[in-house]
């Protein structure tokens, strides 16, 4: 029993409240139940809250109409925080021990409940300073850089100006990036399966002469690909296959319309893209084979499987397992490395920055936009492949993207 | 079946397995030096000796999971060792039981008893399945069809893979070690397993540490020393009369342990 104050200080709920939440798991248990810091985390709130309160208000502002009830508001933040000192004035008196959680008027049950519910009033107040001020200050942001004749001077209304002006090129830069950075990973996944498969060929004692060439070729050409596409940068990449595929066309008579036709840069940036990373994702795939127990295929073997089904069945379903994670890393930095294919030409996120920054000579506003758009797309797509690397028995990537 | 054949194994005279002047090295090493000997149709052989001394090496040329420098390993009448043997058909009747299990990982433990026979077209997949589910239940496991291999126990897993061999109805086990990765309390569950199968005509050729397992079940033991054959014959007369000096050596502390001499 002597414990049972001790416990009142330290323990987060009290129990008539943890019975009302048990079963409640996550955002709805924590907001639900009595904290400990009570007065500590929601001064901070309230601090923040009167922070934006001293803000101007903006042209669409709903607090700026009723002016006398956002006086009120700020003065419960006010008296909140004074509340505060007063509890931590209180603590710091009887600071020795256990006193305060035994003796305060604070930390009566009763005093407990209510400064939770204290607590959600502050949390709404400062809920409505936020969407006031927030909220409805940049979508007036929006609306009135939209709304110029010309280029703002202000940084952020001059980005969304310019995007909001640019924004078919954007959006198809966007979306160009992502089918790009997409396809181009699933066709490269596949053609490293395959490449992979002959970089892995060892000799047998009893191959012919015929397999033991053809195993040798294929090993040989998985390697020498793998050295020259990692060994040379994806924009010269990108330009020799554009350049190379053109050339060829003009040399059998072709027009430059016709061309564009058969061979827009589009077209040379997914091929790029996709044997690009064919070279990257083989040396991925290559990894996570040779991390598969030896013992695996050799059981497969002592059963009179042949190299070729032992590698199918058994060691290629666990190696493409274990690399998933570096696998889905690969889209992640196609989605990045995309943008070195814009000296092609192809639309994508890149160039149509570029293109932006051209019209309107002002480029900070439009890169760090851009920035952002690629951040966004990366995030998006890692916790995309995280959620299916989990549903396909994997261990989910550490979020850490290198770059090629 | 297994006895019809065996039967005709003996009649026929010829042993089931012959090795002829076998040698292996790894490098500069030198494992197997000029190795001979022959497994009978429905004969179980343990093959004895410290660690290092070629058993394991020895097992694994006889399917070829090793491949001989020199020697030949004769089984069913054709040489493994030479290089035009099919050795892909010819393992599909020599099972496989190792040390680490080798379950394959990515499947149930029915599908790791199916996957050979359907794949080699031996049965199809119901006539597998049938089969599996049969020496699964032989071998205790029949609760167990449906989960996955990594959820089983070191003793459970060996005796899928017990199972796993057995349903490509092989003419011959062989088994490397199979306790050795065994906690103690559970090597009987896997040695019983094996019993049953040298006392149902199974021709077993088993390299073992288990010395009970060795003297009490196995038709003859061999006992290695240095890459070489140093001494092999009746279990009983090896175990309580060795002729070898170090044959002695080698058993002395598990004599000893039995109070037998």
């Amino acid at each position: 029993m002597s414990t049972e104050p001790e416990m009142e200080g330290a323990r987060p709920k009290d129990p008539p409240s943890s019975s009302e939440t048990k079963g409640r798991g996550g955002l709805v248990g924590f907001v639900a139940s009595d904290h400990r810091y009570v007065f500590l985390g929601t001064s901070a709130l309230a601090l923040v809250g009167l922070a934006l309160a001293n803000q101007p208000h903006s042209a669409s502002s709903f607090l700026a109409r009723s002016y006398a009830v956002e006086v009120v508001l700020y003065y419960v933040l006010v008296a909140w925080i004074v509340v505060s000192l007063v509890a931590l004035v209180n603590k710091l008196a009887k600071w020795r021990g256990d006193e305060y959680a035994k003796t305060s008027p604070f930390k009566r049950p009763q005093a407990v409940r209510a400064e939770r519910i204290c607590s959600y009033v502050v949390w709404a107040i400062v809920a409505a300073f936020v969407v006031d001020r927030v909220v409805v200050g940049a979508a007036d942001l929006v609306s009135s850089s939209i709304a110029q004749s010309k280029n703002p001077t202000d940084f952020f209304s001059s980005a969304v100006y310019m995007i909001y002006s640019m924004r078919d090129e954007f959006a198809t830069g966007i979306v160009n990036t992502v089918i790009l950075a997409v396809v181009g990973t699933v066709i490269a996944f596949f053609l490293a399966i395959l490449l992979v498969f002959l970089r892995l060929q060892t000799i047998e004692r009893t191959d012919d002469d015929f397999v033991r060439f053809l195993k040798t070729v294929g090993s040989g050409f998985a390697r020498v690909y793998s050295a020259v596409v990692r060994g040379t940068p994806m924009m010269v990449q990108g330009l020799i296959i554009y350049y190379g595929g053109t050339s060829l066309l003009t040399a059998r008579g072709m027009s430059a319309t016709q061309i564009l036709g058969v061979w827009p840069p589009f077209t040379a940036a997914m091929v790029t893209i996709a044997l690009n990373s064919t070279a990257y994702m083989m040396e991925v795939l290559r990894s996570g084979i040779g991390a598969v127990d030896p013992g695996q295929a050799e059981a497969a073997r002592s059963l009179g499987l042949s190299q070729w089904q032992a590698m199918r069945s058994v060691v290629f379903p666990q190696g493409i397992l274990n690399a998933v994670p570096a696998l889905s890393n690969e889209l992640v930095i196609n989605i990045k490395d995309s943008s070195v294919l814009m000296v092609i030409g192809v639309v994508e996120l890149m160039f149509a920055s570029r293109t932006i920054t051209g019209v309107y000579y002002k480029q900070l506003p439009v890169y760090v936009v851009t920035a952002v758009c690629y951040l966004v797309l990366t995030m998006l797509a890692t916790k995309l492949l995280n959620v299916l690397a989990v549903r396909l028995g994997a261990k989910p990537s550490d979020g850490v993207t290198s770059s090629n | 079946m297994a006895e019809n054949e065996s039967a005709r194994g003996a009649l026929s005279g010829e042993p089931l397995v012959r090795v002829e002047g076998l040698r292996k090295s790894f490098g500069s090493l030198e494992v197997l030096k000029g190795i001979n000997f022959e497994v009978n149709r429905g004969e179980v052989v343990t093959i004895i000796g410290a660690s290092g001394s070629g058993k394991s090496t020895l097992l694994r040329c006889i399917n070829l999971l090793e491949t001989p420098d020199s020697g030949h390993v004769w089984f069913h009448g054709e040489d493994l060792a030479n290089s035009r043997a099919n050795v892909n058909k010819l393992r599909e009747s020599i099972g496989m039981v190792f040390q680490t299990f080798n379950l394959f990982n990515n499947k149930n433990v029915l599908d790791n008893c199916t996957l050979a026979p359907v794949m080699l077209h031996k049965c199809d997949k119901a006539e597998a399945e049938r089969r599996a589910r049969e020496n699964l239940a032989a071998v205790g496991l029949a609760d167990f069809v449906d989960a996955p291999s990594t959820s089983l126990s070191g003793g459970q897993k060996q005796r899928v893979a017990i199972a796993r061999a057995l349903c490509m109805q092989p003419d011959l086990m062989l088994f490397d070690e199979p306790t050795s990765a065994l906690d103690p309390e559970i090597v009987g569950e896997v040695l019983n397993v094996m019993r049953d199968l040298a006392s149902g005509g199974m021709t077993m050729v088993v390299v073992t540490h288990e010395m009970d397992f060795a003297k009490n079940v196995s038709d003859k033991v061999v006992f290695m020393d240095k890459g070489v054959i140093a001494e092999e014959g009746d279990p009983k007369q090896l175990f309580t009369n060795p002729r070898q000096p170090r044959t002695r050596a080698f058993l002395s502390r598990y004599l000893e342990d039995v109070g037998v001499e």
